[in-house]
């Protein structure tokens, strides 16, 4: 759905308008729904995701300032609360734990017994989910429930998980949702939507459920006033945005040109660090391990993430298979961007610019692709298929 | 096996079957067939032995005597494959014992006759050059896959000291 | 406009949905607990083990395609993909499913030293099956190297079982030396039951009289069998599966006719944690078993 779609369906909606002072009594009415709520706060001189327990644990009056390998905190000169970008952390580490127990094994009587995981899921309300983030939360549904096989985990969070989402007002310049169509406006996906004024919210509910908790707060009907800063707030968001990234048949343009040169020249900047994989929302390697008591006869059965940047992802008896650089990072990029299609129908991108932001040395993914749209089918050296 | 029933049987050779038809005929007019029992020598390693052959049917092994471990077997070679090169290429000696090990027929044909054949004809020699060249290229990379040992034991050591690797 | 109800859309038309159970499947990480029933050595390095499920109920349920796959878990070691060699039609008679497994890691070596009697976890059936439908009414050429051929045993078996639905059935089997012949104790029951079976080493040892050369020469030189109406599966090493399947178009066998069953690092068997990929195919729920024209343009890419 492109940008500015939805305005028009959004106007047929009733418009609330929550003053700062109301929007606190949200919190109260999510505890007594039950919700653990998540959301942004300052921490580690970036602002990232955690448990929230009261409306001053938000980023109230803080921004940030990012460019390819640059992140910095700094202080607003007003008190907006959500006026940053995208940090470190995403939404999937709650959907997808860096951590979880699969299952646990027992031996009884000198016989395996399997237990599944079934611990009650925490129920979240994540607070501050941007269109980017909506976005991605879609792809990682169709990765963990789309397909024959639902895990389990993720499924458990997610249904029941209230997604309480926020129009962006500004953007970072390694933002490129405009170019994913993923934003920066909220278009759907969403409980509640926030877009935040200089003297409170205007909101609408996108579910019933977000309608629900949309009555237990103090909220006044939005005037023309509010609509319209409402508008140009939103606006300042897409204004603000400078990348561009050209789409066009990037599946084909990526799995035609996979001996282009570019795959060495970006391996000669790439540490392999796992930076991107790790800040990426959409990213979904894991790997299972064992934890087990000193008899072994408890057993945990653990999912952790993983990266396929790292050396021994694809290792098979014998030796990896993506031994260089350059072939880890050529996976990387074609899957996110080429075979994700093939794979689940969307890009494996959603245009947040994360992995511009914390590459450590300030790959740009966007001028990956450019440069190899510049000069496609441009192998190097030998075709694999010869026999002298 | 007369003229006719040779050009049939070179026409249906993988070898020889994409030759044209004068090729066909000059090349049966200089060839016999020959049959020889399981068992049966057709050349020895070290041996000048001037016939180039197209297996028709049967297998016959390729064997080289390895001091210390005695005639090892390289290879089997099957039908419409080619043996005895060696000849043709005007080199000095066999590189290999060929031993049949199924009652076998062949077409030979001796290489002294088809230089001349290539000399006189050098559109004729460069075909079947060819030929003979695809069919080595064939065995070398059949030697090569060989030589990969495919199905041995684990050629590298995983690098196992990591304690995050080697899952299973 | 009315509100959907919540955030994620579980219609019966949407994609997500809350659970395995709503496609008809198990939970992806269920395992079942099965005990280790016979032993069978087969090489130095290679056993045959027939795992008997605890629960006898599962058992009944349990259905096999050939060419599938289980986890097979040993707890506080891991998991490892081995696929099932056993007649399908025999295991949920006998609630026991023959695996052939080698020795080769951490996994598969606390395998090797177990003993009747012991149990271990099993998670399956997984991945795409051998397409036994391309076979009937055509002649069927299976091509096995080394260990290869345990994948395609379901095959034969599934093949001679009813040989009437099929053309002339051959096997080209190759190993590294005659003493790494696999099931070589079946051959002859298989040639008296109708499969042409053929068999070379790689390396010849004193007293061998069969073939000695690659597996593909074999095909090379095959052959009772009309091009045209042919079905080629494939299972080995990768570049001996690659060079199979060059040799198969050469003798004019149509490439969608060709099947190779591929293997890569797995560690959820669905999907989920990427380690499989090859290209956009997951070999775990995509493959293992792969029509070659589709995989061919991911697999000779080196490192990719």
């Amino acid at each position: 759905m492109a940008v500015g779609d939805r305005a028009d369906q959004a106007n047929e909606l009733p418009q609330s308008f929550l003053t700062k002072d109301a929007f606190r009594e949200l919190f109260g009415v999510l505890a007594a729904c039950g919700y653990t709520i998540v959301g942004p706060r300052v921490d580690q001189e970036a602002i990232v995701y955690g448990e929230l327990e009261s409306p001053d644990d938000l980023p109230i009056g803080w921004t940030d300032e990012q460019a390819p390998g640059e992140y910095r905190l700094k202080k607003r000169e007003d008190e907006k609360t959500f006026g940053f970008a995208v940090g470190p952390h995403s939404w999937k580490q709650f959907l997808f734990p860096p951590q979880s127990r699969l299952l646990t094994a027992n031996k009884e009587d000198g016989t395996w017994q399997f237990t599944n995981n079934d611990e009650p899921p925490p129920r979240y309300a994540f607070l501050g989910v941007r269109a980017c983030e909506l976005a991605a939360i879609h792809v990682q549904d169709r990765v963990f429930m789309g397909d024959n096989y639902v895990d389990p985990i993720y499924a458990a969070r997610r249904t029941g998980a209230l997604l309480i989402a926020v129009n962006c007002t500004e953007a970072a310049p390694t933002c490129f949702c405009t170019s994913m169509n993923t934003g920066p406006r909220c278009s759907g996906g969403y409980d509640l939507v926030l877009t935040e004024l200089d003297d409170g919210y205007v909101l609408e509910a996108g579910t019933q459920v977000g309608a629900e908790i949309l009555s237990e707060l103090e909220t006044t009907t939005a005037t023309e006033t509010h609509l319209a800063s409402a508008e140009t707030a939103r606006q300042e968001a897409i204004d603000q945005i400078e990348r561009r990234f050209n789409t066009d048949d990037i599946r084909d343009l990526l799995l035609n040109n996979l001996d282009h040169h570019q795959w060495d020249d970006v391996a000669e900047r790439c540490l392999s660090c796992t930076n991107c994989t790790m800040v990426c929302p959409t990213c979904f390697c894991s790997s299972v391990e064992q934890v087990s008591d000193l008899t072994v006869e408890e057993v945990e059965h653990q999912r952790v993430w993983d990266s396929c940047f790292n050396f021994d992802f694809s290792y098979m008896h014998g030796g990896g298979i993506r031994g260089t650089i350059r072939s880890r990072y050529r996976q990387w990029l074609t899957h996110k961007l080429g075979s994700w299609i093939d794979q689940f129908g969307t890009s494996g991108c959603v245009g947040c610019g994360r992995c511009i932001t914390w590459c450590p040395v300030g790959i740009d993914l966007t001028q990956e692709v450019d440069a190899i749209r510049k000069s496609p089918k441009e192998p190097t050296g030998p075709q694999p298929d010869e026999t002298l | 096996m007369d003229d006719q029933a040779l050009k049939t049987t070179l026409r249906s050779l993988q070898f020889s079957a994409g030759f044209p038809g004068d090729v066909i005929r000059q090349l049966a007019a200089i060839s016999s067939t020959h049959e020889i029992d399981a068992g049966d020598t057709l050349f020895r390693e070290g041996d000048l032995h001037e016939k180039l052959y197209l297996l028709v049917s049967g297998k016959v092994a390729l064997k080289m005597l390895v001091p210390g471990r005695g005639e090892v077997c390289l290879l089997t070679v099957g039908l419409g494959e080619f043996l005895g090169w060696s000849g043709f290429l005007q080199q000095t000696a066999m590189t290999a014992t060929a031993v049949a090990t199924e009652d076998s027929k062949l077409v030979a044909t001796p290489t002294r006759q088809l230089n001349d054949l290539c000399e006189a004809n050098p559109s004729f020699g460069l075909q079947l050059t060819r030929r003979v060249a695809q069919a080595l290229s064939r065995r070398l990379l059949a030697t090569r896959l060989q030589l990969l040992d495919l199905f041995g034991d684990t050629p590298m050591a995983p690098p196992s000291n990591d304690p995050q690797l080697g899952r299973g | 406009m009315e509100l959907p109800r919540s955030n994620l859309d579980l219609s019966p038309g949407a994609a997500c949905r809350t659970n395995s159970l709503a496609n008809g499947l198990p939970g992806p990480w269920d395992v079942q607990t099965v005990s280790i029933g016979d032993i069978r050595p087969e090489l130095s390095d290679v056993a045959t083990y027939d795992l008997e499920f605890v629960d006898a109920e599962f058992a009944e349920r349990y259905e096999l395609q050939p060419g599938q796959f289980n986890m097979l878990y040993v707890p506080g070691v891991g998991e490892a993909a081995i696929s099932v060699s056993d007649d399908p039609l025999r295991i949920p008679r006998d609630g026991r499913i023959r695996h052939t497994i080698r020795s080769v890691g951490r996994v598969t070596g606390t395998i090797a030293d177990m003993q009747v009697g012991d149990t271990l976890g099993l998670r399956g059936p997984f991945g795409q099956a051998w397409p036994m439908e391309e076979c009937a009414d055509r002649d069927v050429i299976l091509v096995a190297g080394g260990l290869g051929l345990a994948p395609l045993r379901p095959v034969i078996y599934s093949l001679l079982a009813q040989p009437e639905k099929f053309g002339r059935l051959h096997l080209l089997y190759g190993t590294r030396s005659p003493d790494s012949l696999v099931f070589d104790k079946e051959y002859d029951a298989w040639k008296k039951q109708g499969l042409r079976v053929q068999s070379t080493v790689d390396r010849a040892t004193p007293g061998w009289r069969g073939d000695v050369g690659v597996v593909t020469s074999l095909l090379n030189t095959l052959r009772e069998f009309d091009p045209q109406n042919t079905t080629l599966f494939s299972c080995g090493p990768e570049i001996m599966m690659k060079f199979t399947m060059l040799m198969a178009i050469e003798r004019g066998i149509p490439v969608e006719r060709l099947w190779l069953s591929m293997e890569r690092n797995m560690q959820c068997a669905v999907g989920f944690c990427g380690h499989c990929q090859l290209g956009p195919a997951f070999v775990c729920k995509d493959g293992p078993v792969f029509r070659y024209d589709y995989i061919s343009q991911f697999m000779n890419i080196g490192g990719l």
